[in-house]
């Protein structure tokens, strides 16, 4: 047996992908219509975000434009999770019908095995509206451009990312524990959409939970400080993508430990 | 030959709740709970050599498939110890699940909306299968059933029987040491069950392959395994060849009549009629077990006419259950 | 005396008992949390703008506003559209349709169960919390009555609108892009996101010749004593009734003309 590296997962991964995508394209109409529902989603999410702050000047210290930024980040840092980890709301449905022992018998990892199988192409509408928000901002702001930013943002983008994806592979596995478990996902990803506002304008008490326990503020608040305000950086802002890694090692370890606990109750 | 599975003490304990009943004992149930362990797996020892074809039979809850769950590696035993390989399953799931093959009763694990050709291209990414061994095997494939309609055609259209066919052969095609085969031919019809037996023994046959096969169908077990390994409640029955199996049991057949007349009765009187049979009532049919070293079926039949108008009647293979209920009933071994 | 072994059942039960409850808890803290979100994100709006007032709505106006709107939403919202589509995709629908009752009836009572759960878990406790929270914001009237009668009228029309929905499902298989789009556009244009007083003109004027604000902006502007006299009162009301009747009709003539289609796709 050979080697399994990380252009063996790549490969795989791409080719999984490929039939998600055939067999999406295979059911058309459904297709287009979802396309269709996602943009709503996208722009409803900014008409509503436009209607209140043309109201006010500012909130909290924070201009109309550094909010649009805010808002355009988190919706970026957001299609990875859309994108490549649709397949979470999928596992309480394969757990309860049993069909997740199909995913255990594999010679790959059972997490990038079960991740694999859904891309959702509906995401990188998100991205693209994310982009054009983010570029509008950036340009009101006047940040000037550069390489070491672009390098920057990437960076911070990507740990963003991780952090939801975390937050939501730990919603999932509860999954493996308990009945009822879209409640929780559901609750998640409710709150998600509030990782948007800057921390700041929470109570202490709060600011630690979204910090610690539901860490949506490391969502677009922490990340995006390095850009927006390079001179007053927090230092939790620094930590991120470290914070991060940790956030999602431990999502990950929650979800698989569950999901070998699962197999001895399932039939 | 050597051993490929060696299987010792094997115990696997499940913790389950025991509900009290109606609304006060769900009250009851919020502060005090009672789990019960049960014994899914209990002490179960048995050495497995490569290219053997193994009937692993029992009833219904039997512990069947919570030993396969453990022999592939999905579950941690309590205690005891497996090795399939010379590897422990549980500690290498990803190294053990490139020398498997499994295919689980009706659950197909190949990409519903994909041509089968397609999902094995993405098996042949999975198990790193080289390309001449992935085209002998198509070839072999080819050789042994009509696949090509079969290639382009999507999971999605295929009937079960084709379905459980493409399973099979997607279970087989990186070549392992051991298939696990669950109910592989549960709710087919008998040429489409005939079709996949004589396929699992070609490809046993051709590889050497070893298959470890549960099923109900004591048709499955006749046609292709030279063992059989029977499990009731975890604790197992008996491991031995099928010949003595079937020195035991070949001989016995069931024959169902419906005759005229009320059917409690009737079988009532028939019983008084055939001494020394063993005669029960089962869903609307009256069911006679036949030793056909003692009496030919065809001989029962006809003394039954004489003394009563038959509707209709069939004749059915002993079933595992019955099997097992003889074990227990005088032992063999 | 073995303690950890009495430490392993509390653990064990304290997980056992949290199962089947675990959802209803996670559905209250939820709610609560979200509560908590919303007053911060709107007293920092309110802090920043300068005035008490802003599109005729103070700070405890538009929290009352927006916390109902929500829970509302959480107390209306009968997943109709799911219910009925998974109906239409496993052929249950067929076995539905022979029931001796008319399946619109049908639908509508087999699940306002769900309203009478949801009211004791979700809008009791908010309304309560929110009443106590605004120390007599909420006016205890007529506009009581007058809220009940028009928040069962929006419960009519949101039905009405969910059925039309569910019924495009007999076409289109698609159930999360229509029942996405569903949910974007009513949450937008009923006021349930932000509340109406905020839209800019045209949009404002807009909304209010749509069904939509009848489901939440209408009670709720009635609760808040927004409408001076009785004659206003009885034109809010009037308009819901109107938009009741003529959506419940087109909801029947839709679905019988519809349902032809079942018959030619089969059970």
């Amino acid at each position: 047996m050979k080697k399994k590296d990380l252009r063996f997962y790549l490969r795989i991964y791409f080719k999984i992908l490929a039939q998600d995508l055939k067999s999406k394209m295979s059911y058309r109409a459904d297709f287009i219509i979802s396309t269709i529902g996602m943009i709503f989603t996208n722009i409803a999410g900014f008409v509503s975000f436009w209607i209140i702050f043309r109201n006010f000047p500012s909130i909290n210290g924070w201009s109309y434009y550094e909010m649009l930024f805010l808002y355009g980040f988190s919706l970026i840092a957001l299609t990875p999770v859309q994108c490549l980890f649709d397949n979470n709301w999928n596992l309480r449905i394969a757990v309860y019908s049993g069909d997740f022992i199909k995913y255990c018998f594999r010679p790959v990892n059972l997490f990038f095995y079960y991740q694999s199988e859904v891309f959702d192409i509906k995401g990188l509408g998100q991205l693209a509206f994310g982009i054009g928000t983010l570029a509008y901002s950036w340009h009101h702001l006047g940040l000037g451009f550069d390489i070491l930013m672009l390098l920057k943002l990437i960076v911070f983008l990507i740990s963003a990312s991780v952090v939801m994806v975390a937050l939501q592979n730990a919603a999932a596995a509860t999954c493996f524990w308990i009945q009822n478990s879209f409640y929780v996902l559901d609750l998640v990803t409710r709150f998600k959409d509030y990782a948007k506002y800057p921390i700041t304008i929470f109570s202490p008490v709060f600011r630690f939970i979204f910090t610690f326990i539901m860490p949506i503020a490391f969502i677009a608040y922490y990340p995006s400080l390095v850009i927006l305000r390079p001179d007053n950086i927090e230092i939790l802002s620094l930590f991120s993508p470290v914070i991060a890694v940790v956030f999602f090692w431990i999502s990950y370890k929650i979800w698989m430990h569950g999901a070998l606990r699962y197999n001895g109750t399932g039939s | 030959m050597s051993a490929i599975i060696e299987i010792k003490d094997l115990t696997k304990e499940f913790k389950v709740l025991e509900r009290r009943e109606g609304l006060k004992g769900s009250l009851q149930d919020l502060f005090s709970r009672n789990y019960k362990t049960v014994r899914a797996v209990d002490n179960v020892s048995m050495t497995i050599e490569q290219g053997e074809i193994v009937g692993y039979l029992g009833p219904n809850g039997a512990g069947k498939s919570t030993t396969i769950k453990m022999m592939t590696g999905v579950l941690e035993p309590t205690s005891g110890t497996i090795l399939t390989n010379g590897i422990v399953p549980y500690k290498n799931r990803s190294k053990n699940a490139q020398e498997i093959g499994v295919v689980f009763g009706q659950r197909t694990q190949l990409w519903w909306a994909l041509p089968l050709v397609e999902s094995f291209k993405i098996l042949k990414d999975i198990y790193q299968i080289n390309d001449k061994d992935y085209n002998d095997m198509l070839d072999l494939y080819r050789s042994l059933v009509d696949i090509d309609p079969l290639l382009h055609k999507t999971v999605r259209q295929m009937s079960l029987g084709q379905r459980t066919l493409s399973d099979i052969l997607a279970a087989f095609l990186h070549n392992p040491k051991i298939v696990f085969l669950d109910e592989p031919t549960i709710g087919l019809d008998v040429a489409m069950k005939a079709n996949i037996r004589k396929l699992i023994h070609a490809l046993n046959k051709e590889k050497n392959t070893t298959v470890i096969l549960t099923t109900h169908d004591m048709g499955d077990v006749d046609a292709l395994c030279q063992r059989t390994v029977i499990i009731d409640k975890g604790k197992m029955l008996y491991d031995n060849d099928i010949e003595q199996l079937k020195k035991f049991f070949g001989s016995y057949r069931i024959l169902k009549v419906r005759p005229t007349g009320e059917l409690e009765t009737q079988a009532e009187s028939i019983k008084n009629e055939l001494e020394g049979f063993s005669v029960r009532i089962m869903d609307d049919w009256i069911s006679i077990l036949v030793d056909e070293e003692k009496a030919g079926v065809m001989d029962v039949l006809g003394r039954l006419q004489r003394s009563y108008k038959i509707k209709d009647m069939q004749l059915e293979e002993i079933s595992t259950e019955e099997v097992i209920k003889k074990i227990y009933e005088g032992g063999v071994n | 005396m073995n303690l950890k072994k009495y430490a392993t059942l509390t653990k064990a039960g304290i997980i056992e008992s949290l199962q089947f409850r675990l959802g209803t808890f996670v559905m209250i803290v939820g709610n609560l949390l979200y509560l908590i979100v919303v007053y911060y994100l709107w007293k920092a709006i309110y802090a920043s703008a300068g005035t008490d007032v802003v599109n005729g709505m103070t700070f405890t106006d538009t929290l009352i506003y927006l916390v109902l709107a929500t829970a509302l939403f959480n107390f209306m919202e009968m997943y109709t559209v799911w219910y009925i589509g998974r109906d239409i995709q496993s052929g249950k629908i067929v076995l539905d349709l022979l029931k001796p009752m008319d399946y619109r009836s049908y639908i509508f009572w087999s699940y306002s169960g769900e309203f009478v759960t949801n009211f004791v878990y979700t809008f009791l406790p908010t309304f309560i919390i929110v009443a106590v929270v605004t120390k007599g914001a909420i006016s205890f009237g007529s506009n009581l009555v007058f809220f009940v009668i028009s928040v069962v009228i929006g419960i009519s029309i949101n039905y009405s609108i969910d059925f039309i929905v569910a019924t495009i499902c007999l076409y289109t298989e698609s159930i999360w892009g229509i029942n996405i789009m569903k949910q974007v556009i009513v949450l937008l244009l009923s006021g349930a996101t932000v509340p109406l007083a905020f839209f800019p003109e045209p949009f404002k004027t807009i909304t209010f010749y749509l069904p939509f604000q009848s489901i939440y902006n209408a009670p709720l502007s009635i609760l808040l004593n927004a409408h001076q006299d009785l004659l206003s009162v009885a034109r809010v009301i009037g308009t819901q009734l109107i938009w009741c009747i003529v959506l419940t009709v087109i909801s029947k003539l839709f679905w019988k003309a519809s349902l032809r289609q079942i018959t030619v796709n089969g059970g």
